[in-house]
């Protein structure tokens, strides 16, 4: 999963990761993240991961950095997961 | 309209200054191919390239006053140049011509710099004072006309466009990597900068004087945004709009050729249009662009307001390959990196209306600016709030922000809250309004090698500007689109470079500082910012097609990467080649060929705004380099000779 993402943000920004440009970089602080890329970037995460992001997850700041991005989406999988083998 | 040009105790041989001045004219003459003419002393030269519009028999440049000691030459019209001239009879100024370039001259004379706070129009000129050995240039409050200058010797060089230094001898071109950088961040140049070291562009509002080998540059006005007129209700603000944008219009219809319109489909022109119809004596003549490319469209709006107005309309349908094929000589003419290729129709626009006979049109610009016209004013309003709303509440005012936008649908609101928050809190002190779109342009800043901070020049400027402080957000946020994005590209690169390309003036009633003052007044008073333009919308309602008065804004856009990754011309190999960028030694190469081959090898949707923008920036960029910089051959374009009207050699006396 985390190469898929991290490809994606490499492709998409045309900026690579690796010493100088570390995985916990904030992407808006560093000017990496404009407006109509992060929209791109929620619409592929939920498609890709098949999850869906409601507003009040995403006012934490989850979405700032790959570090935080690979967190979030492994921690909504999980619960959505155990979501699903509760019901079942 | 002309281009004038010229020095000032510059560190050239007084023998060479007539031959030189005509070279430095030959390069503008596409901006005035009626007449030129020049005059030089042992210290100075002016000249002036003209395209004849008031007075076309007598308006001849430069002028004197009688004594010769003051010599004018000017570029652009001062709309209230009858009122002026009245005023100056009265107070004893003599007059032999009807031109308003003999006005300007008596009004300087009479009131000195106290005369430019007077002046309604588009102007910029350059005004010697033998006597007191003195150059003054100055420019117009909003800056519809160009002037630049570079200090050389103990003066300077001036000119209306800068490809005119391109025959001063020993003069070299350079690029400013810094100021490069700042004009990618924030998608155009601020007032002063040019992109290119020690040219300045002297900034709107302002005048400069050289003495004694001194220069100063002065505001003789403030952009500021505060209501200065009582509007009892929304009626009365209505018929405030009508009226002041009629007798804006009729100001603007002074001249003594035909005046056209623009029509671009959206309300902005449709209303000049109506208007300028209904002050006509005649028929009007309408031009209008259309784009193969459907999605850029709106020729059914121009189609309607035209037959409406039962206007001589002239449709120019632009494709990709246009767009391609003239992007080079329109990128000479723009001089300046741009960040859209939507100048280049309007360069192919001009063409059409010159070869129409027209040398004269009206357009919308400064409606937007004036009215509130951009998403950016609302998004600022709601950005502001955001920490104070409830989660429902920014749901609801976020589907107002976007409910037409193919890559902001209902389906990303989620994406949108978590975009605001990060965006809810100011991080560029002063700057707050532009933020969203600045963290676009930190892409474009990318393609220039260590080029800093981009946002050092923009958070001096409004850190110096007096009373920027104090304003309210949306007002920062009107101060600078008035300061970058409409001076900085909308009426120069896209506006008057692109129309006296082909010898055409524009005129733009809406930035006129009656119609200014009246919108101050009445911006969010009667409503909260919402629905743009509302009162302008409604002040017209009835007189306008329905398709028009509810059309929201639908920017004027043309094909941009696509064109180029369909077309694929040749000179994409000065992106392509490794040897070639090598040639601009502060680009970065390696994000350079990243992005060029990004853009040519995806789907036109799956490129951003933001590569857009960068990519057209370093197109841009490419060119002009090559033609200032390199000196390389400059595109193929006609011949113009502007016929010698006057040559005054003052250095034999």
């Amino acid at each position: 999963m985390s190469d898929k993402i991290r490809d994606y943000i490499e492709q998409s920004f045309l900026i690579e990761f690796d010493e100088s440009f570390p995985e916990d970089t904030d992407l808006f602080k560093e000017g990496v993240m404009d407006s109509f890329g992060y929209v791109q970037m929620c619409r592929f995460l939920e498609k890709e991961f098949d999850i869906r992001f409601s507003e009040k997850e995403i006012t934490g700041n989850v979405l700032t950095s790959l570090t935080r991005i690979r967190e979030f989406v492994l921690q909504k999988k999980r619960s959505e997961n155990a979501g699903a083998d509760t019901s079942s | 309209m002309c281009g004038i040009a010229g020095f000032f105790h510059p560190a050239l041989t007084a023998e060479g200054f007539p031959s030189t001045l005509l070279e430095m004219l030959q390069y503008i003459a596409h901006r005035g191919p009626d007449a030129s003419g020049y005059v030089v002393d042992e210290r100075c030269g002016l000249g002036s390239t003209r395209l004849s519009i008031i007075d076309i028999a007598a308006g001849l440049q430069p002028l004197s006053d009688q004594t010769e000691r003051y010599w004018l030459c000017y570029n652009g019209e001062i709309y209230n140049y009858l009122e002026l001239k009245a005023e100056l009879e009265i107070l004893g100024r003599p007059f032999i011509t009807h031109s308003d370039t003999e006005v300007l001259l008596q009004a300087w004379i009479h009131w000195g710099p106290d005369c430019l706070q007077r002046l309604n129009g588009s102007f910029a000129f350059a005004l010697y004072d033998r006597d007191e050995d003195e150059l003054v240039l100055a420019r117009d409050r909003y800056g519809k006309r160009p002037l630049f200058y570079t200090p050389h010797g103990q003066g300077l060089l001036f000119a209306s466009e800068m490809k005119a230094f391109l025959a001063v001898p020993g003069f070299v071109f350079e690029h400013d990597p810094q100021q490069l950088a700042s004009i990618a961040a924030t998608w155009t140049p601020l007032p002063e900068q040019t992109g290119f070291s020690g040219i300045h562009n002297l900034p709107m509002g302002h005048w400069l004087r050289v003495r004694a080998g001194r220069t100063e540059t002065r505001p003789y006005t403030k952009l500021d945004f505060e209501a200065q007129i009582k509007v009892a209700d929304v009626a009365e603000a209505q018929t405030l709009i009508r009226q002041s944008l009629r007798d804006s219009v009729a100001l603007r219809l002074r001249s003594d050729v035909e005046v056209g319109v623009y029509l671009s489909g959206g309300i902005d022109s449709a209303i000049i249009a109506l208007l300028a119809s209904d002050l006509s004596q005649h028929p009007l003549s309408t031009f209008s662009v259309e784009f193969a490319d459907r999605q850029y469209d709106e020729s059914a709006q121009q189609q309607e307001m035209a037959s409406l107005l039962g206007s001589r309309h002239h449709a120019l349908t632009i494709t990709h390959r246009d767009i391609v094929d003239h992007f080079p000589a329109a990128a000479w003419h723009a001089e300046i990196p741009a960040f859209r290729s939507a100048f280049v129709p309007m360069y192919l626009l001009s063409a059409q209306t010159r070869a129409a006979g027209i040398k004269v049109i009206l357009s919308g610009e400064g409606a937007d600016e004036a009215f509130l016209g951009y998403d950016l004013f609302k998004e600022v309003l709601l950005r502001r709030q955001w920490a104070a709303l409830a989660e429902d509440e920014r749901r609801t005012q976020l589907a107002r922000l976007y409910p037409h936008l193919e890559h902001y649908g209902p389906q990303d609101i989620a994406a949108l809250t978590g975009l605001y928050q990060q965006f809810s809190e100011e991080r560029l002190p002063g700057l707050f309004s532009h933020e969203l779109r600045f963290q676009n342009g930190r892409f474009a800043a990318r393609l220039i090698k260590n080029a800093g901070d981009p946002f050092q020049a923009i958070s001096a400027l409004v850190a110096t500007t007096p009373g920027y402080t104090e304003m309210t957000p949306v007002h920062q946020a009107q101060w600078l689109e008035f300061k970058t994005l409409l001076a900085g590209y909308l009426l120069s690169t896209q506006g008057e470079r692109m129309s006296l390309a082909h010898g055409v003036e524009n005129r733009c009633p809406f930035l006129d500082p009656a119609v200014i003052n009246l919108a101050n007044s009445v911006n969010l008073r009667f409503d909260d910012g919402f629905e743009e333009k509302r009162l302008l919308r409604q002040a017209f309602a009835e007189q306008l097609p329905q398709s028009i008065v509810h059309k929201r804004k639908f920017p004027y856009r043309a094909p941009d990467s696509a064109a180029f990754a369909d077309c694929r011309p040749d000179y994409l190999e000065l992106l392509l080649s490794t040897d070639e960028i090598a040639k601009i030694p502060f680009l970065d190469g390696k994000f350079v060929q990243a992005l060029t081959k990004k853009i040519m090898s995806s789907a036109p949707t799956e490129i951003s705004t933001k590569e857009n923008q960068a990519f057209i920036f370093l197109l841009c960029l490419v060119f002009q380099h090559r033609y200032f910089v390199q000196r390389a051959n400059r595109p193929t374009m006609q011949t113009i000779n502007s016929p010698l009207l006057r040559a005054i050699d003052l250095r034999r006396r």
